[in-house]
Formats: structure tokens, sequence, C-alpha cells
């Protein structure tokens, strides 16, 4: 499944590169984030809990972002694990300029199995948009109350 | 009186299953009985490394959990029982639980037992598998490529059999006026009757008898290869098959849950149920279909087909299943020419194993398949030539004076008069107003179309002797007994075991014909290992044609004995006796005579036999038909293309079957809507998807399309009837006419309302979407 999403944060570039790999924004913005560790690879692993229709349950997994090109792209791997089923998704997260900050876009390519498989696919989608939906959202509230700290 | 055979009695059965009153599997409760439920593979083809089950035991509540390993050696993997043989066929065991590998997404990888269902659900959240995922193949096309993943390590290209029968040299094709050659995908469908499997098992350990209560469509065959499979002897195994509600082929198979259940009922010496869920069912009972049909037809400017070709490349799935090897073969191979006196066939057949839900028979089991390929040529042929398809199909029909007919595969088709069945079909449609029609509506923007299925399959399998020969493990005859009690009611026990049919009122209804006692005085036993000596079960349209036919000589056996009785006591000779509607009559003294209830109370009572009569009254036969019976018929369907939406309404569905005599119209007609719904669910809406990596997709009935009510225009059936010379009833089978004649039906409606649009081929399922890609295409290219 593939899975495209754009938010726009009224940010410059640079400084959304900086926070939305950073480990408090992320540990907020990962909806129904239980727990959130970093490995000594440099990978995360994470524990979320999600409950969007069929889609519900705690996954456990490793997220690991890659292929860093400051500011513009970088390369978002999950590996997760739940009753419903496996994710492995891959997401390329590209950083655009924008008049008033910076747009970034998601592109994502999604293998699951189980359950998430054979009655997930058709709402799928959805969720994911909701899930990405969120995540930016809150991600957008705590840079903003990180840099208005500043 | 009016004959009981032939009039549409209501069923039997009703009263009870209305109200209510039915015992399905899941109705039976034992005192101390607790509750399975698997646990099954989320990947499609995986390592397993390791099953850590100790969360799950330690759930209150949870009485055992099992693996692959903790059942070795308890019971075998459950082997299939077609080993068709010239094809070297490399037949794959299901194992009880998957212990090194899985090859499905579905597949079994323990089993929770605990005091109820909700506890055995929640249990196997607990269970951590860790797997190591391997590349999957799903397509049976890319599954015979060299760089395929192997499902199994000793077949090699995942190849399971390669079957051929005839051969037509290439000069006929070469030589011929014209050929017609096309790609046909007979799409994956999934079975779907309202009750999924279940199983009961309930064992003695003083006395080592197991009873197994479980959703069967022929308890004999469970009995058969259960018996092996957990070492129990056929004396102490009994299954009993109670009311079961639908299997459509899918509980002919013998699957490795119920055998498990009865396993672990030994092991801990408790009760088991198991019920399947919807959502296992999807991915745990047999699919049907799943096959690529690539078919060559040679013919004449003037409409004759010389020779027909057939390759047919089908999915089994990840395991060999019970009639597994048989269906694309023997039941697809042995009618490709449909119909048609076609001169020269050859079928070339590729089982291939790939990771997915295993196939078995479903509703037709080939036939379908077979039908499919040829109605679809034979549209495409009469386009090719310009000629009318209803007349393509009148000049290659098997004429009447052909019968019994040998066709160029080999078989001998019984009778059949298949002109008067399109002549019957034709009048009820009025095919040229239609055409009319059909040219008006296309100028105002409407297109209308019509297909024809001029079909014919084969059913009610026989001799035994064939079975043998094509490798089917067991016998295709039938059993039964007709046992007339002191008081005069009749009881008739049945080895074919219906599961829905209603089998409990036909049968019946030829009991009490031939007896002359009341429908109400006769009672059916089906469906219990115990009470029926043998049988052999309801597939295959066999259930009149074969069990109807053994009720039937087993009633005669009745009268016989009666007769002498009666002859006896009215101090006459058995030639001097008449038997009419009940009463045994001495010829030309209408007042001597005995009913067949005094004659039942003198034979049970045997106070007063003639001499070499034995006591009671009851009669058995063995019934083992001398060939298949091949019902035939005309379908005609008329649909509209939303050239807008892609949307395809049927507006008229007309069916004219010959199944050889009717026991009950009201019952076949019932076999008839049934059957033509199914079949267009498969021309239309069903179909199962998985993804590449082997996730089925259509998992839900959100996702798979059922056919309901309301799609549908009322149906026209009619009936000829053209009896079989086969067995004493002249009947032939019903159950499966409509899944086959259905398909090419409508799928040759929709590509004649496409015309316009330059659409030429398209495969089930024609849904919307597809419809409407395919006018845009046709648009593009104007």
């Amino acid at each position: 499944m593939q899975l495209s999403y754009t938010h726009t944060f009224s940010l410059p570039r640079e400084i959304v590169w900086k926070l939305i790999q950073n480990e408090d924004v992320l540990k907020t913005a990962i909806p129904g984030c239980k727990s959130f560790s970093r490995m000594d690879d440099g990978s995360y692993d994470v524990e979320m809990g999600l409950s969007v229709g069929p889609v519900k349950g705690v996954f456990t997994g490793q997220v690991q972002m890659t292929d860093q090109e400051e500011p513009s792209y970088y390369c978002l791997k999950v590996k997760g694990k739940g009753l419903p089923g496996e994710v492995d998704a891959v997401a390329h997260m590209h950083l655009d300029e924008t008049e008033n900050g910076a747009a970034v876009t998601c592109r994502m390519e999604v293998v699951v199995t189980g359950v998430l498989a054979s009655v997930g696919q058709r709402v799928m989608g959805g969720v994911a948009k909701l899930v990405l939906g969120q995540f930016f959202k809150s991600a957008d509230t705590e840079m903003r109350k990180l840099t208005s700290q500043v | 009186m009016a004959s009981l055979i032939g009039s549409a009695v209501r069923r039997k059965e009703d009263p009870r299953l209305l109200t209510g009153n039915g015992c399905f599997t899941d109705d039976i409760k034992l005192t101390g009985m607790v509750h399975a439920a698997f646990l099954r593979s989320p990947h499609a083809h995986a390592r397993i490394i390791r099953v850590d089950t100790e969360k799950a035991r330690s759930l209150p509540g949870v009485t055992a959990v099992f693996t692959g390993l903790d059942l070795a050696g308890k019971m075998k993997a459950v082997p299939a029982m077609w080993f068709l043989p010239g094809c070297d066929l490399k037949p794959k065991d299901r194992p009880a639980l998957a212990t090194d590998k899985v090859r499905y997404a579905g597949e079994a990888v323990a089993v929770v037992i605990a005091e109820n269902r909700y506890v055995a659900r929640d249990a196997l959240d607990l269970i951590e598998v860790d797997y190591e995922v391997l590349p999957a193949v799903v397509s049976q096309e890319l599954a015979m490529q060299d760089d395929a993943a192997l499902l199994h390590d000793d077949v090699p290209n995942n190849l399971a059999l390669l079957w051929k029968a005839g051969e037509i040299p290439d000069e006929v094709f070469a030589d011929a006026e014209v050929v017609v050659k096309q790609r046909l995908y007979n799409q994956r469908v999934i079975p779907s009757p309202m009750e999924t499997r279940g199983a009961v098992a309930q064992y003695n350990p003083g006395s080592g008898e197991m009873t197994l209560w479980c959703t069967s469509q022929n308890p004999h065959i469970h009995r058969l290869i259960y018996a092996d499979v957990l070492g129990i002897p056929e004396t102490k195994l009994r299954i009993i098959a109670p009311d079961v509600g639908g299997g459509f082929g899918a509980k002919i198979a013998t699957y490795t849950e119920e055998a498990v259940v009865a396993c672990i009922a030994r092991e801990i010496q408790k009760p088991v149920k198991w019920v399947e869920e919807r959502k296992e069912h999807f991915m745990a009972t047999s699919h049907g279909r799943d096959e690529v049909l690539e078919v060559e037809l040679a013919g004449t400017k003037d409409g004759r087909i010389t020779a027909l070709r057939v390759t047919n490349t089908a999915n089994l799935g990840a395991y060999l299943s019970t009639f597994g090897a048989g269906c694309p073969t023997i039941d697809f191979g042995l009618m490709v020419t449909g119909a048609y006196a076609i001169p020269q066939a050859a079928v070339v057949t590729y089982g291939v194993y790939t990771n997915t839900t295993p196939t078995d028979a479903y509703r037709g089991a080939g036939k379908p398949e077979a039908t499919y390929q040829i109605e679809r040529a034979i549209d495409l042929f009469a386009d090719k030539i310009g000629m009318d398809p209803v007349e393509v199909r009148r000049i290659n029909l098997v004429p009447n004076d052909a019968f019994p007919y040998n066709s160029a595969m080999g078989v001998t088709y019984d009778s059949g008069d298949y002109q008067k069945a399109l002549d019957k079909a034709l009048e009820i449609f009025d095919y040229e107003a239609f055409r009319e029609e059909q040219k008006e509506q296309r100028q105002k923007g409407k297109y209308l179309g019509v297909g024809f299925s001029t079909y014919v399959e084969l059913c009610g399998f026989g001799p035994s002797a064939v079975a043998g020969a094509i490798g089917f493990q067991g016998g295709v005859w039938e059993n039964s007994t007709v046992r007339v009690h002191p008081g005069g009611t009749v009881t008739v026990f049945t080895g074919t075991s219906p599961h829905g049919q209603g089998t409990a009122t036909t049968f019946c209804q030829i009991v009490a014909e031939k007896l002359g006692v009341p429908l109400s005085d006769v009672e059916l036993v089906s469906g219990d290992t115990q009470s029926v000596s043998m049988g052999w079960g309801t597939y295959g349209s066999r259930a009149t044609a074969v069990g109807g036919a053994a009720v039937s000589l087993a009633t005669d056996r009745v009268i016989e004995k009666a007769r002498k009785i009666a002859a006896h006591e009215l101090e006459t000779t058995v030639d001097q006796i008449e038997f009419i509607a009940g009463q045994f009559t001495v010829k030309g003294d209408l007042s001597r005579s005995r009913t067949i209830q005094q004659i039942a109370r003198s034979a049970n009572y045997a106070w007063n036999l003639p001499e070499g009569v034995e006591p009671a009254l009851e009669g058995q036969s063995f019934f083992d038909p001398s060939n298949f019976v091949y019902p035939f018929g005309t379908h005609i369907c008329v649909v509209e293309v939303d050239e807008g939406t892609g949307e395809v309404e049927i507006k008229r569905y007309i069916a004219v079957d010959d199944v050889g005599r009717v026991i009950n119209p009201l019952l076949a007609e019932g076999q008839v809507h049934g059957g033509i719904a199914q079949g267009v669910g498969q021309a239309l809406w069903e179909g199962a998807v998985y993804t590449e990596q082997g996730q089925l997709q259509s998992g839900t009935f959100m996702d798979y399309t059922m056919p309901k009510a309301r799609f549908f225009p009322p149906i026209e059936s009619a009936f000829t009837e053209t009896l079989s010379p086969v067995n004493p009833l002249g009947a032939k089978g019903i159950g499966e006419t409509g899944t086959t004649a259905a398909p090419p039906a409508v799928v040759n409606a929709v590509m004649d309302a496409l015309k316009p649009f330059g659409v030429a081929a398209l495969d089930m399922p024609l849904t919307p979407e597809k419809v409407w890609r395919a006018i845009r295409s046709g648009r593009d290219k104007e």
C-alpha cells in the first residue's frame, strides 16, 4: 500500500529539520506512544497503542532514520509487530520550503500482515492518514512549544 | 391419488429448522466440555523459529496449549484421497499443526484449549511465535517459474501434477479455416456457507471409543480418513454430521482442525468443541476454482467446430486437499467439449502449489470451469465467423440420435435432448424481439446484452470401477436401508448425508410413493456412521441419482418381501398379488387384500410367515451406477450495462434445465435459484484477492461480495425431462447446474452488451470498475 501525506509547518525548514527528528518531539507526537528509547545503533525501540477500527492493540517495533540529506530529505524505516499483525513501512520524508514555513511530505510504502491485511486493508489508508495527521499535528504543537521557549 | 414423485410437497425439515429446533454442531453441548481456538499464521510463507506458549498456558481458564511438536506421534498428517494416476502426482499432506514452516496465511500453528471460547481466544494473543519470513508465491503461473519460491523442497517448480488427456497434431490447428484462441481466468472463490466449520469430540477412555460431531458432507469419508489419522479403528470411531448449514463442497474435505480436536479430546480426556469464526473460514476452509484456462478452438467458416485444445494451469494452494487433484483434471478435463459434438479434443492440466489456502471442490468442481471455457469460446468463434451464437450452438449440439454419445474425451453422455431445452428457453425468451429492442435501446444510449449457455455437466459419479481407475481412494456407490416398523411407519437410512438439500423430503417422497404410505409416516436417518452402515456423502450432485436410486431399490426389496407374506396370508401365489397404493390384492378379487401396514405387523410379529421368509420387514440396497449422469439445459441471461458506472444489471434470467426425473419441483427450483445466484456471484462479484506477499485481502464480507436476493430479477425456471437410463429413478443431478451454466451466460451477455465499445474479453468478476475501465479504453480507441 502506498500513502502520501503533507503537513505544512509555520517554522523555518532548518528548525523543522532539527525538531522532527528530535527525541522529545517524536515521543510526544507518536500517537499512543508508550515508550521510546534510543538503541546503541541509533535506532529507536517504540511501543505504541493504537485503536482505530480494526487496527487495535499494542504495537512494538523499531524506528530508524537514515539517508539524511540536510535539510531536505531523510528516510524513515518502521517495523512494527502487534496482535492485529505486522507492519513494515519505508517512508520518504521530503522537506520543502514554503512561503511562510516548511512543508513535510511523507511518501510511504507499507506492507502489512495478519488481521491488518485481511480485515483492515479497506480502512488502512484512512487509519494511516489519521495517524499521520495526529503525528504531524502533535509535532507541530510540540515544536511551537520548544521554539517559543528558546 | 396424485403421484408423490414429481409433486411439490413442502420440506419435511423446515418446521424443525424454521422454529429454531435444528441441531447443528454448535448446538452440541456436553458436560465438562472445553473449547478450542487455533492460532493461525499471519505469514504466507515463513519458517517457524520458536513458539512460546508459556504465557498462554498460565492464563486462568486455559486447560492446555498444543503446538505441532506437542502433537507429534499423537496423530498423523491428513492426506488427500484422490491420487490421480499418470500425472506424476506429488501429494503433500496437511500437517496437524505446522511445525517447521507455514505455507499459507491462516495455517494453524498452535491450539488453545480453555474453559470457554473467550478465554481460548484471549490466550491466542499470549502465544509468541518467531517467524523467519520467506518469499511467497501466490500466482500459479509465477510459481512454476525457475526462480519462484519453493513450498516443498522435493517438488520442483511447485508442480504437483501434470495431466494430459488426448492429443491433437498441430496441423489440425494450422490448417483450420478458423482458429479462436483465448486466455480466461476462472477466479478463486470462497465457498461461504451460512454455517462455518465446527467439531465436537468426545472420547471414552474406558472403551477407547471416539465420537466426533462435525460439519461434514460425508461422515463416512471422515471416518475412513480420520480412523487412520487418529489410529482409531472404524468400529470405535463414530462420526456424526448433525444438521449441516450448507457446504458447497467445502465440507467434503477432511481438514486438520476436526482431527486435532478429536486428538486433544483423547489427550485431555475431556469433550472439546471448536467452532470456526467467519474470519477463519475465509482463510482456513478450502477455496474453489482458481484456474487459468487457455483455450484454442478450430472450426469451419460455416460454423462447425472441428477441434478443441485446452491448457489449465490450476492453483492447488499450499497442500493437496481431499479432492484437490481431481477437480482441475478429471472433473474439468472430461467435460471440455461441453454439449457439442467436437471430434477432437485434448487437455493439459498443470496443478501447482502456491502460498495460498488449498483449493478443492466448489459447487460444480471443474465442470463450471470446463463450461466457462467452451461457452466463451463458442461466442468468440461465432463473433469471428459473423454467425449468431445460437446458430453456432445449434449446428454443434450433440444430436438426439447420437445418445448414448461417446465424447472425444472418452466419456459417454447417458441421454439428452439438447435442442429441446434450447427451443424451450428461446420460446420463453423471444429472441427476435430482444434483438430488435437491443438495437433500439443502443440508439438511446442503453446497452443491453444477451448471453447463452447451452451446458451439459457430469455428475452422480459411477461406477466405482471408474473411480478406482482415476485414483479416487473410495467407492462411489450408495447404500440405503428401508425399515418398516411393526406399526407401519417407515425409517429410511441413507449414506448420502445432506447439508441443506432437503433430502429428508425427496427420499421420503420416493419411499412413501412406492409403499403407498402417507409421507408423514416416513422419516430419514442420515449423517451418523453408527446408524448408517456405509455411504459416500453428498457432493457432485449424486444424492438423488445414486442415493435416491439406492432408496428406491431398497424399497423394492421391502415390497418384494411383503408380497410374499401377503400371498401367504391370502392363500395364493406371489404372482397373483397386485400391489397398488399400499394395498396387496389378489388379482380379480378386491375383497381379499392386506395393507402394507398389516403386513408390517405380521412380518415383525412373525407368527405366521411363509417358509424360507425371515422375520421383520426391511430392505437394503447397495447401488453402484453403471455410468455418470449428464444433466443439461439452456440458460439465457439478459443484462443492461450502465455506460456511466459500469454497473451490470440482470434484466432477465431464463433457465431451462433437464435433470431427468424431477422428484420435487419445489426443491428442484430451489436448487436452480441457489445455483444461479452462486454462479452469477462468481461472474459479477465474488473473487478472492491476495497481495503478492500472500495476504488475503478479501477476508471479510465487507471485502468479498456475496450475491443478494435484491440483485436478481425473478428467475424464469422451467424443466424438460429426459430420463437417465443409468438409475431406476431416471434422475440426473441438479445441485450444480446453476453454478455451471450461469457464469458464461452472464459473461457472454455482458460481452454482447459491450460490443459497441469494442470490448472482446474481460475476466470475472465483472465488477463495475472493470467494466467501466473497459468501456473507457474502448472509447479511447475510437
